[in-house]
């Protein structure tokens, strides 16, 4: 036993804690310590992965109490998937940032604490197999995002941190609300026991359960129409918590509510609901984003289209639907991530951030700008690169499930989006660079980073295989619920005296 | 027309909210199989806790509360993150006018009694209705009054943030000595003691206590930074 799955909350939460005790004796040991905390977490996760995908999902029973009353965390193939994901992704946001814009030594406290939490709070959401605990995470996950939002102080960032607070506060009034309707009916908060007993519900409250949580979840999904708090705030937080957000928090909405749809209840006619939702989503989204004239902006409004064709890709439910949507959270998390970390050093002194602004940069830009090309050239789906493989599998499983109009449609998306990535690449590569715009060069780790991300992209593209085994096991993991319900409750039967 | 239609849409909704929600009879015996027989037992049999709501708070979901620390924890740190800049100088506060001599007084008075509830509270959190959370809101408003009464009145922020990452470290500790003592994390590992006496309950005492000192400290630096905020 190398380690178990609750160190990935408790030893950050410790983490934080210390931080600013640490802070008085070595100022250094701030922007150090949440480094070695992630990267201990990412050697435990990947640990832990390869025993789980060969030996079956761990359940970690907390206090000692089994699962009905007590809280566990369950590592599955598919939370293992998503928590590596988060960790490796929140690595990188930490190299990245560890000299960003050269905070003074009270905000880069700050600034470590919640961007370590916002990564804790994500990675709680997928481990926690009980409803109000998963709450609790989310909570977390907010309140580190929407300081992290108005981190600049200024008052855009404040107005669009606001914006945010107001939303996200609805979406916990209506999680709460679910999850207080699901105690009154089952007596309940353990999700396996919450999915064995759902049969017991009257049907009416199970639909106004379920229509709380997708209300609820979608805010942090960003489901189109929930989703008018995004944009904003991609655009004003910091560029590293732009990453963050698309990279680790959005999927961290999009799986509670796919665990709330798959597992909790299976209502007849979800499916169907995520499939109009997600091409909803998706078509609003890419729409908009060919309009943009901030880059930012663009680059918000094309991950809500992404996070469109993920829930399609859920909606069509099959093992290969999964598998596609899994691999498309997978590659969208590492490819946007590139985008926002070396987008935002293409227009760094810039106050607007306007697309415009970044005529002819890769003339004194050229690695960032070449890893922006990288980026939007993967994202788009071009072969060989990671993005190919995500939408091919996606269009087999639509093919596979004879839904004719989701090809066309990926299709037809795909080209929207090669016509606002390659507007923006036009600009960096073929126009006369504007004198007034002054050229920030990246830092030593912001270029270590990306490149990570880069060379990421590259592997997957490359080699596809090298993830595809444990999407698959994820995605099975995923669609059998009796599976996961017996894992869960029969770890109480060990325990009980 | 606009407003009309989003009107009638919200009176729909709010029928069918109304309708579902009258139908929950609160009050009653209405579910059977769930979780609860089980804690009303166990907390006093094998907890050895008076106190149920402790028990649950503390030990059942002790996670949870670990968590709820956290967002705490979380709120003052974005809250002096966001107001970092802009503080007045020493002495010259938001509030406008200064206190009658009948007021310093008094409070001056109160102030320690106040601490004294709040301690009271949270040291017997398991055995009376209260505990960490309560207690330490306590100890906050004593510090609240005394802030509005004397304009100069200083809580030194260092000692502030100190007691907090201790709080927060004792309970994090706890929870991992569990783990490495009985197996799972927040595991009960003293032994726990006679019910109803003081010293019972194991870890959960110093845990309320861990989290009294937290919120206390917490909520006074929140109060704090509010009041030295520029307009």
């Amino acid at each position: 036993m190398v380690g178990s799955p609750v160190l990935f909350i408790a030893i950050p939460l410790l983490a934080a804690f210390l931080i600013p005790l640490l802070g008085f004796v070595w100022k250094e040991s701030v922007r150090i310590l949440p480094g070695l905390v992630l990267l201990y977490l990412l050697y435990l996760s990947l640990t832990l992965m390869e025993q789980v995908v060969h030996t079956g999902t761990i359940v970690e029973v907390i206090a000692g109490w089994a699962p009905p009353w007590g809280i566990n965390l369950v590592f599955s193939p598919l939370t293992g998937l998503l928590t590596t994901l988060m960790i490796l992704m929140g690595f990188i946001i930490w190299i990245y940032s560890y000299r960003f814009k050269n905070i003074d030594f009270q905000e880069a406290v700050k600034y470590f604490i919640l961007l370590l939490m916002l990564i804790t709070g994500s990675v709680g959401i997928v481990l926690t197999g009980d409803i109000f605990n998963q709450f609790v995470f989310i909570e977390i996950t907010s309140i580190s995002a929407y300081a992290l939002t108005a981190f600049y102080k200024g008052r855009d960032s404040a107005e669009a941190s606001f914006k945010y607070l107001m939303i996200g506060s609805l979406s916990s009034m209506f999680l709460l609300l679910a999850i207080a309707l699901i105690y009154s009916q089952l007596g309940t908060l353990n999700m396996a026991d919450i999915a064995a007993k759902a049969h017991l519900m009257k049907p009416e409250f199970k639909i106004l359960a379920l229509i709380f949580f997708i209300t609820g979840l979608g805010i942090e999904a960003e489901i189109f129409p929930l989703n008018g708090w995004a944009p904003d705030a991609y655009a004003q937080a910091p560029g590293p918590i732009g990453a963050a957000f698309s990279g680790i928090v959005v999927k961290a909405g999009v799986y509670a509510m796919i665990r709330v749809m798959f597992t909790l209840f299976d209502v007849a006619g979800t499916h169907q609901f995520l499939i109009v939702i997600g091409i909803i989503t998706l078509i609003i989204a890419e729409m908009s984003a060919v309009r943009q004239e901030h880059l930012k902006r663009m680059l918000a409004y094309s991950s809500i289209g992404q996070m469109g064709l993920v829930i399609v890709a859920f909606g069509i439910g099959t093992e290969e639907g999964v598998f596609a949507a899994l691999f498309l959270m997978l590659n969208h998390a590492i490819i946007k991530s590139l985008l926002f970390l070396s987008g935002s050093y293409l227009v760094y002194h810039s106050t607007g951030k306007y697309i415009s602004e970044v005529d002819g940069i890769a003339r004194n830009l050229p690695i960032t700008s070449f890893l922006f090309a990288l980026g939007s050239i993967a994202i788009v789906g071009m072969p060989p690169f990671a993005g190919f493989w995500s939408k091919w599998s996606m269009l087999t499983a639509a093919a596979h499930s004879n839904l004719i109009l989701i090809i066309g449609l990926v299709l037809s998306v795909s080209l929207i989006e090669l016509v606002y990535y390659f507007r923006v690449l036009n600009r960096i590569y073929f126009f006369p660079k504007k004198k007034e715009v002054v050229v920030k060069k990246p830092t030593i780790n912001a270029l270590l980073a990306m490149g990570l991300l880069g060379l990421l992209i590259l592997i997957i593209g490359f080699y596809p295989d090298s993830v595809t085994g444990y999407l698959h096991a994820a995605s099975q993991s995923l669609l059998d619920k009796g599976k996961y319900i017996h894992d869960v409750l029969s770890t109480g039967q060990l325990l009980l005296p | 027309m606009k407003k009309i239609l989003v009107l009638s849409l919200l009176a729909v909704f709010g029928v069918y909210l109304a309708e579902v929600l009258f139908k929950i009879d609160f009050g009653h015996q209405f579910f059977l199989n769930g979780v609860k027989d089980f804690y009303l037992t166990a907390s006093p049999d094998k907890l050895k806790v008076a106190n149920v709501v402790t028990s649950i708070v503390v030990n059942f979901r002790g996670f949870d509360t670990l968590g709820e620390v956290t967002v705490l924890f979380l709120a003052t740190t974005a809250m002096s993150s966001i107001l970092y800049k802009g503080r007045h100088k020493l002495g010259e506060r938001a509030v406008l006018f200064s206190s009658s001599r009948i007021v310093m007084t008094g409070s001056k008075l109160l102030f320690p009694a106040i601490i004294l509830l709040g301690v009271y509270v949270f040291v017997h959190g398991h055995l009376t209705p209260g505990g960490g959370f309560q207690g330490g809101v306590i100890i906050a408003t004593g510090f609240l009054l005394m802030l509005l009464s004397y304009q100069d009145y200083q809580v030194s922020h260092v000692v502030l943030s100190v007691v907090e990452s201790l709080a927060g470290i004792t309970f994090a500790s706890i929870g991992l000595i569990g783990l490495l003592n009985g197996g799972t994390f927040l595991h009960n590992f003293l032994h726990t003691g006679v019910l109803n006496n003081l010293l019972s309950g194991g870890v959960i005492p110093i845990i309320y206590i861990a989290v009294g000192f937290k919120v206390g400290a917490e909520l006074t630096g929140l109060i704090y930074t509010a009041l030295n905020e520029k307009d």
